[in-house]
């Protein structure tokens, strides 16, 4: 019987190597950067796009308030407001110019001109303060998000609907589909096609960069012993399939650490830039940059976890395909081409992937998910949007996870094989040959001793 | 059964033999040379015994059981040798220590006790300057002569039972020559097995018991040195004298292979022929300042076994 190749080594390899890594000076200057960059990006953000600062207080004492709409505002809908219970509602029909002077002799004072709009569609609601006031422009602007609200109620109380009426008409209906078993356990919830797009988009490319990113570092860790002629000492305390294992893991660790300090870095940048906003990390990401609702998604922790489990064997099956790409190169030069192999691979993948919403196809959602190509890319966020039940989600970890194995052994062999070749990276069918021969002398040796 | 065993190893890429039915065995401590021209296959079996390259047939055995890294402790010196250019010289050697499962208390003393013996200490423990603490040297600031050495280090660092040294003194200068060979000695003399392979038969000849020589993948000679060259006999003779002797020697039948002034390389066909040579030229009056029979040389035998296997090609 073929006895399991030893797999001793392995920590000690992994250790290594990811000691090497991060005694490199620069690496250890790029992950400060990384870090000081992810802090400095909320707060970077928040100036950038002029965001407000949350109003705990106001500076406002009085507001001159020029209504020209027939909605009646009363200053209690602003007092309802606990921070602008204090201000003192003026009315007025004071001109533009007339404002002004009064602004610029009241440091604490504020003025609203609420008018229909020019082209007949709603209003227009515009907030100023002096030169020289008191008034900040995120308390202008909180001022501003009140007198909308207050309009809106101004509208209402003109209809003379109640406030039964209105919790009825600020009501939203909650639009899902779903396939009757889905419904009837009541789990499933189908997004549109545009939010499907985006969160498929945002997905694939985070698996896009991880295994780019991961790529270089694995070719260079392929082939760090046979350009620096160790390979042949190494192997007689070590095995092959150890020292590959080693050294992916510490690719993997390397990738991993990188994102994590990004991740805290972020987490601590929107503390300084949003706290007590009261709205989460990942509500701000989904919601300000995407467009998207996070409450429509169904988000828990328990789907979290599992998008790490995705990405986690997306990652797996691009860094066994880096590897076996990687253990064919024999020199630098070689990486350029096999780089190319690699890129192609992951593109075909992402590319399909990219355009699967836009089918809007169940056929083609549930091939995708499957296909292991595209299931890297389109199978969680195929599960989140509701385009595929739980049974293909499965289905599609499942064929995730053995397409996972399958290369890992396919590129552990393929490094076996590969570590004492000196030459051009074989063509694909060149390396099958060689490895059905090597397998046959494999087979052979076996006999003889079992013989 | 104690010792290494080596059965009709096999070897083939494509339709070109490589490596073809090679056998041998070491049944006590000691040198076994593997010798070959260029591409004879000494590399390619050396590999085959390590498992670093599948073979078609045949088995390596070390006391009885299949050679493997759970059952030999091997050291090799492998003829390709290098290190982690930008990783420095203690690490690689801990690493490698702990690859072997040295713990790291006593791999510090064995690297200690190897840097003093390869003298090497300057450079794994460089002394502080101005009182400061130096940066720990890489391998790419240590010249091919040092690297070698750091090289054998890894090899002999774990102890090990079974050591494979391949080529291990090409490169090296005169001093660092001999201190490599004051090692092997060394080596010997605790018992340990050694596969040598090598292309100065003179420093083979200086170590080995047993030998196989290799050609074109086939092996064409097998057994040990010293009943190797009996069997040749002392058919060797060197000659020194004040005059020129050519026609005593031609007159004896013997065959001049080369002169210099008055020294001559012959061959003769045994003891009977030099010995009538001598009295020929004891009668003569010629004085005679050399007069040398001997065993052929490891040199010698290697290039005539290779040669006749090119002729019979």
């Amino acid at each position: 019987m073929k006895k399991p190749e030893t797999l001793r080594g392995t920590g000690t390899v992994f250790r290594y190597t990811l000691a090497q890594h991060y005694k490199t000076m620069s690496v250890r200057i790029f992950l400060i950067v990384l870090f000081v960059l992810a802090i400095a990006s909320f707060p970077i953000i928040k100036a950038v796009s002029g965001d407000k600062q949350e109003v705990t207080e106001t500076s406002v004492t009085r507001l001159y308030l020029r209504n020209e709409t027939p909605f009646a505002l009363t200053a209690d809908d602003i007092h309802s407001d606990s921070r602008y219970k204090d201000v003192e509602l003026t009315p007025t029909e004071a001109d533009d110019t007339a404002l002004a002077k009064l602004l610029n002799e009241e440091e604490s004072a504020a003025a609203a001109v609420i008018a229909p709009a020019e082209n007949g569609m709603g209003f227009t609601l515009n907030t100023y303060f002096g030169e020289q006031s008191k008034i900040g422009y995120d308390d202008a602007s909180t001022l501003a998000d009140v007198l909308e609200d207050g309009l809106h109620e101004a509208m209402l109380r003109s209809l003379n609907v109640t406030a039964e009426q209105e919790v009825t008409v600020r009501c939203r209906a909650m639009a899902q589909v779903a396939t009757v078993t889905d419904y009837l356990r009541g789990t499933s919830v189908e997004t549109d096609t545009g939010t499907h797009a985006m969160i498929n988009l945002v997905y694939s490319y985070i698996v896009l960069i991880l295994s780019a990113l991961s790529m270089s570092y694995i070719f260079q860790l392929c082939m760090e012993e046979k350009v620096s002629k160790l390979v042949e000492s190494l192997l007689v305390s070590v095995s092959p399939t150890a020292l590959l294992i080693g050294k992916i893991l510490a690719a993997s660790c390397m990738i991993f650490l990188g994102i994590g300090i990004d991740a805290i870095g972020l987490v601590i940048s929107y503390q300084i830039a949003y706290s007590g906003s009261g709205t989460g990390i990942l509500a701000m990401i989904f919601e300000k940059f995407m467009g998207l609702s996070i409450s429509g998604l169904h988000l828990s922790i328990g789907m979290l976890l599992l998008a790490v489990l995705c990405i986690l064997l997306a990652y797996a099956i691009c860094a066994a395909f880096s590897g076996i790409v990687g253990s064919c190169c024999s020199k630098t030069e070689d990486t350029q081409q096999a780089s190319l192999a690699v890129v192609m691979f992951i593109m075909i993948g992402y590319l399909a992937a990219s355009l699967t919403p836009a089918a809007e196809s169940d056929a083609v959602n549930i091939f995708c998910a499957l296909f292991p190509l595209t299931s890297i890319f389109t199978a969680l966020p195929n599960f989140i949007c509701g385009k595929i039940g739980l049974p293909v989600f499965a289905l599609a970890l499942l064929i995730q996870a053995v397409t996972a194995f399958l290369l890992a052994r396919l590129a552990g062999a393929v490094y076996r094989m590969m570590l004492l070749y000196r030459g051009n990276v074989p063509k694909p069918r060149e390396l099958f040959r060689m490895l059905r021969e090597n397998r046959a002398s494999a087979k052979g040796k076996e006999d003889a001793h079992e013989g | 059964m104690m010792g290494f065993t080596v059965t009709d190893l096999h070897k083939k890429y494509g339709d070109k033999v490589v490596v073809d039915h090679l056998s041998f065995r070491m049944d006590q401590p000691g040198v076994y040379a593997l010798l070959g021209t260029n591409g004879a296959g000494k590399t390619t079996s050396i590999r085959m015994i390590l498992n670093m390259l599948s073979r078609d047939s045949g088995t390596v055995e070390w006391n009885g059981g299949p050679l493997t890294l759970d059952t030999c402790n091997v050291g090799y010196l492998a003829e390709e040798r290098g290190l982690y250019p930008k990783n420095t010289l203690m690490d690689q050697l801990m690493y490698f220590a702990s690859l072997r499962g040295v713990p790291r208390a006593d791999a510090k003393k064995r690297i200690s006790y190897w840097a003093e013996r390869l003298e090497a200490t300057e450079y794994l423990f460089p002394p502080a300057v101005n009182g400061r603490k130096p940066k720990p040297k890489k391998a790419d600031q240590l010249s091919k002569g040092n690297q070698q050495k750091i090289q054998l280090m890894l090899a002999l660092l774990s102890d090990p039972e079974l050591i494979i040294l391949d080529e291990p003194l090409s490169g090296l200068d005169p001093v660092n020559t001999d201190l490599f060979k004051s090692i092997i000695h060394e080596e010997i003399e605790k018992g340990k097995y050694l596969i040598m392979s090598s292309h100065q038969m003179a420093t083979i000849e200086e170590f080995c018991t047993d030998l196989t020589i290799l050609n074109r993948s086939k092996t064409v000679l097998q057994g040990n040195l010293a009943e190797i060259k009996k069997s040749y006999g002392r058919i060797n003779l060197f000659i020194k004298t004040e005059q020129d002797i050519k026609p005593q020697i031609e007159a004896a039948g013997v065959k001049i292979l080369s002169s210099v002034g008055f020294s001559y390389q012959c061959r003769v066909t045994g003891d009977e022929q030099a010995n009538a040579l001598l009295k020929t030229l004891v009668a003569d009056g010629i004085t005679l300042v050399a007069f040398e029979l001997r065993e052929p040389s490891l040199h010698e035998i290697f290039v005539e076994k290779v040669g006749d296997a090119h002729e019979e090609a």
